[in-house]
């Protein structure tokens, strides 16, 4: 079975990190990604860019139009995403519970109900 | 002799006997592994070519111990004393002739190969993908594609649960003892039957390049069968299978929806595969005694579904008593909710709906999709279909594949319209 799994963050928090610090959390985050990559059940990690990035694009016309956005109503945004692939709920919880910061900021835990069978 | 196969289906075939004479020698089950696949790569892509050899089982042997010998050689400095195992083993001793093995020994190394693959260390998802690889002999970019991963992923799940029998120290080897050759035997068949529903859960994917997993686990488990005849929950397990898979044709819509069994059209079950599950499973029953095992009563279970003309001409008294031995031999939640249905077509909605709470007390079922479904269903069977309603909407929330959630939501619809007319 597949998961997602979301942390959510903002700037705020992100400045609140020292500099120095920032080494030592990429690399605990990065111990964590290398773990569950050796056991055959990360299939990856991805951090999004700062909300202030983030582009809405619809069709009009039939061409792109783009605007800023969006605008969240949350003050926590998507910070990063993993996409995991386990024996069951129990472990995907086992495996959210060992990220490196678990014990300050939740991990959201999304089953994956269908996925593309074009998936690479 | 061999010379109207399909190579695929004679490598495959095999690959365990390769392995497993590799593995009676050496031990060292991730050396042995990746050797035994190159030697079958090297067959794959020169057999075609130049011919298959008089001795094909040989020539992989061959080929895969001078991989074997060659990794060892490599490794030299590194791991001295595994290489002077390897290294003063005599090749000769390793090629005993096809046309004489013993083919008691071939049994006790394939077997051995299996017990390893669903090795107590290992979770479930790796015991699949290592007995799809080395007992299968499908390679690991198939096993990637049937399990929807990138075979990056698979690779390090293989190669993991390689590492894992290796740090352990359980044997590579058929236990001696009768309880735990029992245990282990019980893991393996557990590990085909999730390969089995892996394939039959399957409703989409491109066939061509996904494998087909049910029709390999069935093969994998007449070849269970070839070495342990006697065995009647191996006997079952491949009824089990046989009788499932009959239904294929019938269980999905030209759209691609989900048909319960009581909507099938049976006219399109295969009853090739009918008669063969019920002749096997009449034959476990018959040879099992007393001590009927879970198999033995799922693929009985699965017989009297499969010889009933329609729904209505089914023998429900028996199922019910079937799955009221399973629960006691086996309990499980979702035995536990087809015993319920049963009951309903026996005792009527009422009862089902009774038997039904009983289930619901338990927390570990308590949310679950197919429970609130069972309730739908019996509260439509009673007439109550605003409830019924309700509670399909509320299981097609909670489903966990597509297929299940429109078939849900579809049936939710169906008892709204009924509740309102």
């Amino acid at each position: 079975m597949k998961y997602l799994m979301l942390i959510y963050g903002n700037q705020e928090k992100w400045d609140s990190i020292l500099a120095e610090e920032w080494p030592g959390a990429i690399a605990k985050q990065e111990a964590f990604n290398r773990k569950y990559s050796d056991t055959g059940e990360l299939i990856g990690a991805y951090g999004l860019a700062d909300a202030v990035n983030a582009r809405l694009v619809r069709r009009q016309d039939g061409a792109p139009a783009v605007t800023d956005g969006p605008y969240l109503e949350t003050k926590e945004y998507i910070a990063s995403l993993y996409l995991v692939d386990c024996e069951n709920a129990e472990r995907a919880e086992q495996i959210a519970a060992d990220m490196p910061w678990a014990d300050q900021e939740p991990t959201e835990v999304w089953p994956i109900l269908h996925e593309s069978p074009t998936n690479p | 002799m061999t010379a109207d196969r399909d190579p695929g289906d004679l490598l495959r075939e095999l690959a365990p006997q390769v392995l497993g004479a590799l593995l009676r020698r050496f031990g060292h089950f991730d050396l042995c592994e990746d050797a035994t696949q190159e030697a079958l790569l090297a067959a794959a892509l020169q057999w075609p070519r130049d011919g298959t050899p008089d001795n094909p089982r040989g020539w992989l042997i061959t080929v895969a111990a001078r991989r074997l010998m060659d990794a060892a050689r490599s490794e030299q400095s590194r791991r001295r004393r595994e290489d002077q195992v390897a290294v003063a083993t005599p090749q000769s001793e390793l090629l005993s002739p096809a046309a004489d093995a013993d083919p008691g020994q071939d049994r006790d190394d394939s077997l051995a190969l299996l017990f390893g693959c669903c090795h107590p260390a290992l979770s479930a998802p790796s015991q699949i993908a290592l007995t799809l690889r080395a007992v299968g002999g499908l390679t690991t970019a198939q096993i990637a594609a049937a399990f929807l991963v990138p075979e990056a992923t698979m690779a390090q799940r293989i190669s993991r649960a390689k590492q894992a029998i290796k740090a352990s120290d359980v044997p590579l080897s058929v236990p001696a003892s009768e309880a735990e050759r029992g245990d282990r035997l019980r893991a393996v068949l557990h590990v085909l039957y999730l390969i089995f529903n892996e394939g039959y859960a399957a409703t989409q994917g491109d066939q061509l390049t996904r494998p087909d997993l049910s029709g390999e686990s069935i093969r994998l488990a007449r070849w269970l069968r070839r070495l342990l005849p006697d065995d009647p929950e191996v006997a079952a397990l491949l009824a089990l299978m046989l009788l499932t898979e009959a239904r294929r044709p019938a269980r999905t819509s030209p759209g691609g929806e989900l048909v319960p069994l009581a909507e099938q059209d049976r006219g399109r079950w295969d009853q090739a595969l009918i008669a063969e599950g019920v002749a096997l499973v009449t034959g476990a029953l018959a040879a099992g005694g007393k001590a009927v095992g879970p198999y033995q009563l799922q693929a009985a279970i699965a017989a009297v579904h499969d010889e009933a003309k329609d729904v209505d001409a089914t023998d429900w008294p028996q199922i019910l008593a079937l799955y009221d031995l399973l629960d006691r031999v086996a309990p499980n939640p979702v035995s536990s909710l087809s015993r319920v249905v049963a009951v309903a077509r026996v005792r009527g909605p009422a009862a089902g709906l009774d038997a039904l709470a009983e289930l619901e007390s338990d927390r570990r079922v308590a949310g679950y999709h197919r429970l609130l479904a069972t309730r739908a269903h019996l509260l439509g069977l009673a007439g109550q279909h605003g409830p019924a309603a309700s509670a399909y909407r509320e299981a097609a929330r909670r489903a966990t594949s597509v297929p299940e959630r429109r078939y849900l939501s579809r049936m939710a619809a169906q008892q709204a319209a009924q509740a309102a007319g």
